[in-house]
Formats: structure tokens, sequence, C-alpha cells
């Protein structure tokens, strides 16, 4: 009976481990079209704001910009930026916890880039607000 | 059977233990002078409106006495739930660390005021509406001749505070700074 208390134990601390763990999403359909780049950076332990950022700028992007995404006009990032793997990119855009950023493109160099994570944390108490403001800025991004 | 029954209550009150990564304590700290210290109060039992600037009126009069001396008011306010994550508790941190760093004396003075506000506690609805803060959320407001400014760092606390402390107390010092002109 110890023993199985002990295994159900070390099954429950494993899959504490991992419970909070997200798949890095990376989608990017066509470099030679890309105009925008929507990243949104996190840490690995995220709260629910965290989260609600991430769903909003989903929802944003499958809501009005699928095709631009389909034809790789858009790309999405989600990254975790405490993974060794996204060190890189994360120093890159200044990404240690949860950051949002837009970057543009223009015949495959990069242009600009808007930090959009202060506006973010302002704005996601509201899902409308957030969602209307954040289509605004691409739509303008991509003009 | 016994050993099972046992066991179960042992897994369960593990479940409990672990299962949230946060912190649960209530943290309502008002600090009005000297170094920042951090009080661990349970939100349940906590004295109602202590800590909400918008409904205590002694709070308000020591403000605006301040402004009568011809200068600005600093309020520092760390806004958070009762289940933390890790972020919103580095944030905490990190502006305590600024604040007795670089500010003790204007701490010692009054010129600055720094609250850490519950927002799932109910005493503290009013300032919470004030500052749309719904979750965690830092917020530094200047008070000077009966106007206020405010200045939203959250964004700037969830990028930094956790993994890049020495660059999110920069930006917080800078802005107090700022403020205390």
């Amino acid at each position: 009976m110890k023993n199985l208390a002990l295994i159900i134990f070390g099954i429950f601390l494993s899959l504490q481990g991992f419970s909070q763990r997200t798949a890095d999403t990376i989608i990017s359909n066509n470099p030679q079209k890309l105009k925008v780049k929507v990243l949104y950076f996190h840490i690995t332990h995220r709260c629910n704001t965290c989260f609600s950022i991430e769903a909003n700028v989903r929802k944003t992007l499958n809501d009005y910009f699928k095709s631009k995404i389909d034809s790789g006009i858009i790309d999405l990032y989600i990254l975790d930026c405490e993974l060794p793997e996204n060190k890189e990119i994360a120093n890159k855009y200044e990404a240690f916890g949860a950051t949002l950023a837009l970057t543009t493109y223009a015949d495959k160099k990069e242009l600009k880039t808007e930090d959009l994570t202060n506006w973010a944390f302002q704005k996601i108490h509201s899902s409308e607000v957030f969602i209307s403001e954040l289509k605004t800025k691409i739509e303008t991004l991509l003009k | 059977m016994k050993n099972l029954l046992e066991t179960l209550i042992v897994f369960f009150a593990l479940t409990f233990m672990f299962g949230c990564n946060c912190d649960n304590s209530c943290k309502n700290t008002t600090t009005q002078s000297g170094n920042v210290t951090i009080e661990k109060k349970d939100s349940s039992r906590s004295p109602s409106n202590k800590d909400s600037v918008s409904t205590n009126s002694n709070e308000k009069n020591k403000i605006n006495n301040n402004s009568k001396t011809d200068l600005p008011v600093v309020l520092v306010y760390n806004f958070h739930v009762t289940n933390r994550c890790p972020t919103c508790i580095a944030i905490e941190k990190a502006t305590t660390k600024t604040l007795n760093t670089y500010f003790s004396a204007e701490l010692k003075q009054g010129r600055i005021k720094r609250k850490i506000l519950n927002v799932d506690d109910e005493a503290n609805n009013k300032i919470s509406e004030k500052y749309q803060a719904f979750g965690s959320g830092l917020f530094v407001t200047r008070v000077y001749k009966g106007k206020e400014i405010t200045a939203d760092l959250t964004g700037d606390g969830f990028k930094f505070a956790k993994n890049k402390e020495g660059r999110f107390m920069e930006i917080l010092k800078n802005k107090i700074s700022e403020y205390l002109k």
C-alpha cells in the first residue's frame, strides 16, 4: 500500500511539473509575402491575464485575419521566453516576461517593431476593446 | 481499507497544497514612513477600508497636507488577486526593493505612499475601480495641488520584473523620480 501511495505521489508531482507548460505556436506560411509578424511571449508559469492576452490575440487573428494568416501575409509566434531554444528571439525583443509585439516586413526585410505590452495589460480586461483596437493596429500596419 | 483511506487523505492534502503555485496569502500593506515592510494578513480578517485611499478620509487629508507644502506626493500602488502568479509576486518584491534602495528618505517624509492591495477584497473595490485594476497592476500617481496624473507600469512589470529585475527597477525609479519633481 505504501508503494501505491508513493507511485501516486510521484505521478502527481510529475503532472504538476508539466501542468502549466504549453507548446509554442509558430505559424509562418509564406515568408515571401510576410507583412506583419505578431509575437506574444510568455513565461513558463503563467497567470490568467497572460492566458487571456494570448486567447484574445488568437481570436483577433482567427476572426478577422484568417485569410491573411493562411496566405502568409501575417505570421503568428506564441513563445515561452524562458525556454532555451527561444532565448535568442526573446533577447532580440527584450521579452523577459509577457510581451506582445508587432513587427512589420517588406520584401522579406524587417522594418520596425511596435511593443504593445503596456497597451495589452491595460486593455485586456475588456475583450471587446482589446480585439477591436488590436484589429485596427494590424490593419494600419497592413496598409 | 484503512491504509487506502489514509493514502487518499494524504494524496488530496498534497493536491491541495501543491495545486496552486501561487501565494494564497492576502497582503494588504500600507506604508507611510521608513522602509517598506510586508505584513501578511488574512484578507477575510483585514479591517475594511484600512488601505483604501478613496474611502479613507485620514489618508486623503495626509495627501492633501503634503500638497500644502508645495511638493508633489507620489502614490505607488501594487494591485493583485488572491491567487498570485510568480510575476505578480516578483513585481511586488521589485517595487519594494526599488523603494527601499532609492527612496527611503521620501518614504520617511511621507512624499511617497505605497500600498499593496488585493482586488478580491471588497474593501478595495472603490480604489480598484478608480485604477481599473481587475488583476495584477502597478500604478504610480503624482498628486500635486489637487491634480493627479497616473502612469500604468503593469506591462513593464510583466515584461521585466521576474527575469530582468534591474531593468524593471530602473523604469520604476525613473518614473517615481520624475513624479517627485
